[in-house]
């Protein structure tokens, strides 16, 4: 157990320009947002903005699409924006990747000719995804209030903090998840890029079902795969409660990725 | 009880045949130089002993450990250098060291670390720059002293001169004397037949996956064939036949270069009747002994 703490420490250590950088960054992004969200609540704005929303992405975002353009609406994106979420993907899909890096680079060799057993690699990986994914939508967390204090026209209401906290919970369990794709993928690999690559295009694959799913009905039969049809930041921001299915498959996915790096890393030769 | 026990083991990726059963031990005390060519399987033997490689059949145990079924037991005890220094530039020399040792589990003797330092020539003030500043070098002598350190009880090395300048190759010999004094077992791998000569008790070497040679040093030796100069007072006419394990490289009218396997009295009888001014014997090289080997393997 000591071992593997200490091993723990280095990997964060080793992280923590990545993981400062994104999260400070995700962070500011939500101040900017309620700076914007504030600017154009000031200047009354939003009728406006309303208005050219064309016909088919009023149809696509349903009653959702006055709310979001709303000075909420513009903090929540903060939780669902693309680059957000990208971005969260991207940390925790790299982190998951550690043992794949450390075996293409050879220190795995150094680590495991010590007396440290493979599955305790494993358990500091995921201890790292988990506790930097939480990290970063902390730190989210924390810029939007900060940014809300700082920035909110005086008068306006605030987004509800249970909504806040929903978003980033479901979000959070979204990235757990590819964190979870992520290192059973890596835990079989023998490269970074490989694992990172297959991981990354899948998340983008089950996105763009997900986002078919929505326009186009027949797609709808398998969207169930996608892990992003258990993320619907619009039915949050209407008033729906998060339904917490959504956070059991998503943990479920993540809890399977675990098992299955557990049982292939165990397996597995290391081998450069 | 063997520090080092392979029995049978067969690793197999497809229809490459890596390692064919392979049984071989390492003594208590002992320096074992482990030969080969590239691609014979020396470094898949020993990532099984460090369970890093599972063995497709057989087993190896270390220490009284199962390598496999108790690795963490066997892996108590052992000192490793990688062929490759595998670590992240962004780390210090320093950071790498105490965190390779922290992962072994052992206190590290500080002036231990420190005395391994001095005789590799590797100051502190390298130890507080970052890997991305190392030369090979100073990576390898970086590799030594973590596998160095904790003064296990078995040393597995993996090429370790490779990189290394001649005197600090004399340094890390020097090493290896001071821990064979203290009843460690050493478990390396080499390229250079000559550090083998000096440094090793014995040797085993495996061609294609397959132990073809297991030797004390000393006795391989005996089997080498000895470079011969037979100088004459005159002329004399050319070599006659000469007995068996007599092979003439090269006669001139007064001397003649012959390599010689063996006692040396079937050539002092054949020349004994020609007018000698001088014998000179050379001492038998353990190379060629070894490459002979592998230029068996090579046909």
């Amino acid at each position: 157990m000591r071992r593997a703490a200490l091993l723990f420490a280095y990997s964060l250590r080793r992280a923590r320009a990545l993981i400062l950088t994104t999260g400070l960054l995700l962070g500011a992004l939500q101040l900017v947002l309620i700076f914007v969200a504030g600017a154009l609540q000031s200047s009354g704005s939003f009728d406006q903005l309303s208005a050219i929303i064309p016909p088919f992405a009023r149809e696509l975002l349903g009653p959702s699409v006055t709310i979001v353009m709303s000075f909420g609406g513009i903090v929540c994106m903060g939780y669902f924006e693309l680059a957000v979420m990208g971005a969260l993907i991207a940390v925790a899909v790299t982190l998951a990747t550690t043992p794949t890096s450390e075996v293409e680079t050879g220190f795995m060799d150094l680590i495991l000719a010590r007396p440290l057993a493979r599955h305790w690699v494993i358990t500091r990986t995921v201890a790292l995804t988990t506790f930097v994914t939480a990290a970063m939508v902390a730190l989210m967390v924390g810029g939007t209030w900060a940014g809300l204090r700082m920035f909110a026209p005086a008068g306006v209401a605030w987004p509800a903090a249970t909504l806040i906290n929903s978003l980033a919970v479901n979000l959070g369990m979204l990235t757990l998840c590819w964190g979870g794709v992520a290192m059973a993928i890596g835990a079989a690999s023998t490269r970074r890029s490989v694992a990172g690559g297959a991981a990354g295009l899948l998340a983008l694959g089950t996105f763009l079902l997900d986002y078919v799913a929505r326009l186009w009905q027949p797609a709808e039969k398998v969207a169930w795969i996608s892990p992003f049809r258990y993320y619907n930041p619009f039915d949050l921001i209407t008033g729906i409660a998060l339904p917490y299915r959504n956070l059991v498959v998503l943990g479920a996915i993540a809890l399977a990725g675990f098992v299955a790096a557990y049982v292939l890393f165990a397996r597995r030769d290391i081998s450069n | 009880m063997a520090p080092i026990s392979i029995r049978g083991v067969t690793k197999r990726y497809g229809n490459l045949l890596a390692v064919n059963n392979l049984s071989l031990e390492v003594f208590q005390g002992e320096i074992l130089g482990f030969l080969g060519l590239n691609g014979a399987g020396k470094t898949t033997t020993i990532r099984i002993l460090l369970d890093l490689l599972r063995p497709t059949s057989g087993n190896a145990v270390i220490l009284g450990h199962d390598c496999q079924a108790d690795g963490l037991r066997a892996r108590q005890n052992i000192g490793y250098l990688p062929g490759e220094m595998g670590i992240y530039s962004d780390l210090t020399g320093r950071e790498v060291l105490d965190l390779l040792a922290g992962l072994n589990g052992h206190t590290i003797d500080k002036s231990f670390r420190h005395e391994l330092q001095g005789r590799l020539e590797f100051p502190d003030s390298d130890l507080r720059r970052r890997l991305r500043e190392y030369s090979t070098g100073m990576k390898r002598k970086l590799g030594l002293i973590q596998a160095f350190q904790s003064d296990p009880l078995l040393l597995i090395l993996d090429e370790p001169t490779e990189g290394l300048d001649p005197l600090m190759q004399e340094s890390f010999y020097k090493l290896l004397v001071g821990v064979k004094e203290r009843g460690r077992t050493v478990f390396m791998s080499s390229h250079v037949l000559s550090e083998v000569d000096r440094v090793c008790d014995r040797i085993a070497l495996v061609r294609k996956g397959e132990l073809v040679l297991l030797s004390n040093v000393e006795e391989l030796r005996k089997l080498a064939a000895r470079p011969v100069r037979v100088s004459f007072a005159e002329d004399v006419p050319v070599a006659p036949a000469l007995p068996p394990g007599i092979e003439i490289i090269e006669t001139g009218p007064r001397s003649w270069s012959l390599r010689v396997e063996g006692p040396m009295g079937p050539l002092l009888r054949a020349i004994a009747g020609l007018p000698l001014r001088d014998i000179e014997i050379a001492e038998a090289k353990l190379e060629d002994v070894i490459l002979k080997y592998y230029r068996d393997g090579a046909e």
